[in-house]
């Protein structure tokens, strides 16, 4: 009890008490440190999982295809409707008008059936991570990935789309993430290799997800108002349902860690009160020669909280490292786990355990350090 | 070391019970009488031997001499100021400034040394009382067993540190509920010799109960209880 004895009585009291019963304290340490291991594990999995897929879902929310409604006459759009949705889009983000239609690509390589784009800004849809997309599209195909692949091409090779020979000029790297146009695969053309003047779509390219909204709804009321023209696509609402779903899943799975963590709570609860009900004579001894209910209360407190702390801290740095080995042997971004926003879940799962473990002890702290001690000492 | 003849205050003795009783409700409506109109005192430096049978109130009178326990009538006065009325978290104070316990099963925490237990009462104290609870232990004839922890103790050395325990405080009066009870007649003999000897060093009121006759020979006065009513003579 040394000099800490002295500065911190209830400390020194408690950690003497807690090592007398080494496998029971451990025990119940072990039901917080499963709690809080099973609180920050899948707390830490569903942000990380939940940000992953945001990440990759990512470029579909930003985009809104504006495309001929269905049961209109127009089968295609005029460039009216082209400028109407680039007011629209005006500063919230790219436009590219577009060509579409299905065809059979041949090459010395096979045939395959692919989407056939038109559209002379390439880049805005597909991206230039490779640094390979010409922003500008004049003659000859970008190939997506799969039908590079299918057909053996490089650039350089000749492709033959609907009867026309094409030069390959660039094949566009595979793509990661979801997208309603598919570019893997897809040939895309300068759009006046099309025989027609129309566009078949409009993709915009949004800034953000809410610049997204913002164009559809835009779009909508400048095109919309007295019939309905276009129909307005975007993916923005089913992200936030995603998302939505996300956070569902996530309160869902904290949820049944939580109740593990309440249940060792009750673990605490009952060696609190069976440490107690062992030690009355002792703590009515204590009570007897001056020390004070809520010092006995304090020290007893104390106890209770010690193995919250153990348990919790155990607990939270096992649960952050099965994450970190998880995501290293998965496909789990490490990078999503590591966010600096994530350090709040094995801190907050240690802090839960910790005040588990209190309000676990307190109840049998109160009912031992309030009992008289004429009755304590009784035996 | 007290001036025992100064004030009237300090003429009043350390601790008296005034007519108490103690009544327990014994189910189906009937009642035990523990006490029945005990008048009592205790000087300082005196030794008093309170016997009886088991069942005679002993213990009863000894835990309401200790303020561990209320008289249903009569009061009890410490250092001539009755204490009745005091709160809970007041009498737990007057116990640890006036008043020390020995028990029969020693009581001794067991994951505490010799010294550490005898440290105790003043643990949520400021100030250090090891070098008094080293002395004390000194005097007991445990110099040399300050840390160690009672399973390494016989029954009479945990006696010895529990009279340590309670005189640490150094309190007006020693309160011993069947010092003996636990020991064979000689270490009890010797634990008496203890009491006696180091409670006249420090100026220190006994009350010591026991059910057989060994306290007698060391006390300066003997009570008897019979029935929770004190006999004459
Ligand atoms: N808490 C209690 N409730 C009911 N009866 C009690 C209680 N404490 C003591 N008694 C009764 O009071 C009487 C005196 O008990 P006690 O003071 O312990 O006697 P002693 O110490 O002399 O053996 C006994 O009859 C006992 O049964
Ligand atoms: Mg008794």
């Amino acid at each position: 009890m040394a000099e800490n004895g002295r500065r911190f009585p209830a400390l020194s009291l408690a950690t003497r008490n807690l090592s007398r019963q080494r496998l029971r304290a451990g025990l119940a340490a072990l039901g917080i440190v499963i709690g809080v291991f099973a609180v920050v594990t899948l707390g830490l999995l569903g942000n990380a999982l939940s940000v992953a897929a945001t990440e990759e879902l990512g470029g579909l929310g930003d985009q809104v295809i504006v495309s001929p409604a269905e049961g209109s006459d127009a089968e295609s759009l005029d460039a009216r409707d082209l400028a109407a949705v680039q007011r629209a889009a005006d500063g919230r983000g790219t436009v590219v008008p577009l060509k579409t239609t299905g065809g059979t690509v041949r090459a010395s390589g096979g045939r395959t059936v692919a989407q056939v784009y038109g559209t002379d800004s390439p880049q805005a849809l597909f991206g230039n991570g490779s640094g390979i997309v010409p922003a500008f599209h004049r003659q000859g195909a970008i190939v997506g990935a799969d039908v590079a692949e299918d057909l053996s091409l490089r650039p350089g090779s000749t492709i033959t789309v609907e009867g026309n020979e094409y030069r390959v000029v660039s094949v566009l790297p595979e793509v990661q993430s979801i997208s309603p146009l598919q570019p893997d695969s897809a040939v895309v053309l300068p759009p006046d290799e099309f025989a027609t003047s129309g566009y078949s779509q409009v993709v915009v390219r949004a800034d953000s997800a809410a610049d997204a909204r913002a164009v559809a709804d835009e779009v909508d009321r400048r095109l919309n108002a007295r019939q309905e023209r276009v129909s307005v696509f975007s993916l923005t609402s089913v992200l936030d349902r995603i998302a939505e779903f996300f956070d569902l899943l996530n309160g869902f799975l904290l949820a049944v860690a939580g109740v593990s963590l309440v249940v060792a709570g009750v673990s605490i609860f009952n060696v609190m009160l069976m440490t107690v009900s062992e030690r009355r004579g002792e703590i009515g001894v204590l009570r007897a020669v001056g020390i004070h209910r809520k010092q006995v209360l304090r020290t007893l407190l104390v106890e209770a909280t010690l193995l919250g702390v153990v348990g919790g801290a155990v607990g939270a740095v096992l649960g952050v490292v099965a994450v970190v080995v998880t995501a290293t042997q998965t496909e789990l971004p490490l990078w999503a786990v590591l966010l600096p926003g994530n350090a709040l879940v094995p801190l907050g799962a240690f802090a839960f355990g910790v005040l588990v473990a209190l309000v676990g002890g307190l109840y049998p702290a109160y009912r031992a350090a309030w009992e008289p001690p004429v009755e304590a000492l009784r035996g | 070391m007290r001036t025992v003849q100064t004030s009237p205050v300090e003429l009043a003795p350390p601790l008296r019970l005034v007519d108490v009783s103690k009544r327990y409700d014994s189910g189906a409506g009937g009642e035990v009488v523990a006490l029945s109109h005990v008048d009592f005192a205790v000087a300082y430096g005196e030794m008093v031997a309170v016997i009886g049978p088991s069942g005679s109130g002993k213990s009863t009178m000894l835990n309401i001499l200790g303020l561990l326990d209320e008289p249903t009538s009569g009061r009890v006065e410490l250092r001539g100021q009755p204490t009745v009325g005091l709160t809970e978290k007041q009498r737990t104070d007057a116990r640890r400034e006036s008043l020390g316990f020995v028990f029969q099963d020693f009581h001794l925490l067991p994951t505490l040394t010799a010294l550490e237990n005898v440290r105790l009462p003043t643990a949520f104290l400021p100030g250090d009382a090891t070098d008094r609870a080293r002395d004390l232990l000194e005097r007991v004839g445990l110099g040399d067993r300050l840390d160690h922890t009672p399973d390494e103790l016989s029954g009479g050395q945990k006696q010895r540190v529990a009279i340590a325990r309670a005189l640490v405080n150094e309190p007006d009066v020693l309160l011993a509920d069947e010092p003996t009870g636990n020991l064979d007649r000689e270490t009890g003999t010797s634990i008496l010799e203890e009491i006696r000897r180091i409670t006249d060093e420090e100026d220190v009121g006994v009350v010591a109960v026991t059910h057989d006759d060994l306290v007698t020979d060391y006390a300066d006065r003997t009570v008897e209880l019979v029935d929770g009513v004190i006999q004459d003579g």
